[in-house]
């Protein structure tokens, strides 16, 4: 796979027109406005969901990169599994793992119709059950020639435009500010970028999976007015 | 997957279920005649519904209520606001949903998706339904069959729904019926009425008509279209593919 290859299908995973399903995922701003957060916070918001479940989406797509690829990485020690079972243990909201499993699907489904043959998208097939969303991310990064750093940068990218975007249906403002939140993320992405991929193994994947955002996940899950599903 | 291709050979007969999307504007009935093709069709098909709700999950629950299908066989979606992008350029949810139906219940005959209720330019893609019908209904106004746009031209059934309204409505329910098989160029055009039966067989005959022909590999799926053709300054008149 050439460079610009590569490059374009970094583009394409970071696109929220990419036909996975995002539609349905507001990176739990929807739960969280309708349990008393005020629209003002959304930029803070944004950035402290960058630094807790941002990060540990991202290090675990690193980590399925690594999984998915065993030739490249025969030190690596871990299997696909593994990263799997590490991301669940750290998500305790039944709800946010089967959203996260809708979106793993949508990604591997894009996987499987344009590099079904490839080794990572073999790999995910091979996991035998819905993928969390960055596990599928990180194979279908591997599967499109995309670098592990660059897969961890889309999925904070990924997870900052969710939260931009669905503000912009829930809250609604000029939408020139809600892209200047995500453009004012750059240092933290860049710092969460490093870390992301200094994690070498899942037991060392990072835990910080903001417990007040797991709590109102339960609670949308029993919302009959909602638009997204987390 | 062969879409919007003309021939007329005959397909390998398919082995999954029928997927036939319902689509139509807020308040037309969608919902009901989910419903009455549950009661028509479920004793001697195997079916499951999944739903699309702009806001709520109210339709999966009215149909939940109405005791026509197990509960497990009715599964909503969220569409984040966007009812047409769920049906139309980003089916996955969609998709995934209607595949685990077939999964858990195989074998399925008959998968129903409901669309949110949009306005008239929201037809379903062929990526996600086999067949789809358009809804109308008398009390919308007897001049929207007339206006025209992709579902009322060219889904593959047109309903006008709640013919028992016209008279309080100030609607000739017949004229409404002949405008839109002027638009429709052949196609079918079904006049519903809960409180008629015979309409409601002849719903429930349409369907059956169309699993025929899709199990005998002889149906294949059309795009309505987004946009209705229209006519320039120049006096030209086209459709956009």
């Amino acid at each position: 796979m050439t460079a610009g290859q590569a490059g374009l299908g970094a583009l394409l995973l970071a696109d929220g027109r990419l036909p996975v399903g995002g539609l349905v995922y507001s990176a739990g701003l929807e739960p969280g406005l309708a349990d008393g957060m005020t629209p003002a916070d959304v930029p803070r918001y944004l950035r402290a969901r960058l630094r807790t479940a941002g990060l540990v989406d991202a290090a675990t797509a690193v980590l399925a990169h690594r999984a998915a690829m065993p030739d490249a990485r025969p030190d690596a020690g871990f299997g696909l599994d593994d990263v799997q079972e590490a991301l669940a243990a750290r998500t305790p909201s039944a709800p946010l793992r089967d959203a996260q499993a809708v979106l793993g699907r949508g990604l591997a489904r894009l996987a499987e119709r344009l590099r079904p043959d490839h080794p990572a998208t073999v790999a995910l097939r091979g996991l035998g059950r819905a993928p969390l969303r960055p596990v599928a991310l990180g194979c279908a990064a591997a599967a499109l020639g995309v670098d592990e750093e660059a897969t961890a940068r889309a999925s904070l990218y990924d997870d900052a435009q969710a939260v931009a975007s669905a503000a912009l249906k829930l809250s609604p403002g000029d939408p020139a500010d809600a892209a200047g939140w995500v453009l004012a993320a750059e240092p933290d992405v860049a710092a969460l970028v490093r870390s992301a991929v200094a994690v070498r193994h899942p037991d060392d994947l990072p835990a910080t999976t903001a417990p007040q955002a797991e709590g109102w996940s339960l609670t949308h899950q029993h919302r009959t007015r909602r638009i997204f599903v987390a | 997957m062969p879409e919007n291709h003309t021939h007329d050979h005959t397909h390998a007969a398919p082995t999954r279920a029928l997927r036939l999307g319902v689509a139509g504007p807020v308040g037309v009935g969608k919902s009901t005649i989910l419903a009455t093709l549950c009661r028509e069709l479920a004793d001697e098909l195997s079916m499951a519904v999944v739903t699309n709700d702009i806001y709520t999950d109210e339709d999966a629950r009215y149909l939940r209520s109405a005791g026509v299908l197990p509960v497990e066989r009715i599964h909503a979606v969220e569409t984040g606001a966007c009812p047409h992008t769920a049906i139309r350029d980003d089916v996955t949810p969609n998709l995934l949903a209607v595949e685990d139906l077939e999964d858990r219940f195989a074998p399925l005959d008959l998968v129903v998706v409901e669309s949110g209720g949009d306005n008239l330019t929201a037809t379903f893609s062929p990526a996600l339904v086999d067949a789809q019908i358009f809804v109308l209904d008398v009390a919308g106004g007897g001049d929207v069959a007339r206006k025209g746009g992709p579902g009322i031209e060219r889904a593959d059934l047109l309903v006008v729904n709640k013919t028992d309204l016209a008279p309080y409505v100030g609607v000739d329910a017949e004229q409404m019926v002949a405008d839109a098989t002027s638009a429709r160029d052949g196609r079918p055009v079904l006049a519903l009425s809960q409180r008629d039966p015979e309409s409601v067989s002849r719903l429930g005959d349409w369907a059956r008509e169309v699993l025929r022909t899709f199990r005998a590999g002889q149906h294949v799926a059309q795009d309505p279209g987004p946009m209705a053709p229209h006519t320039h300054a120049d006096g030209t008149t086209h459709a956009h593919a």
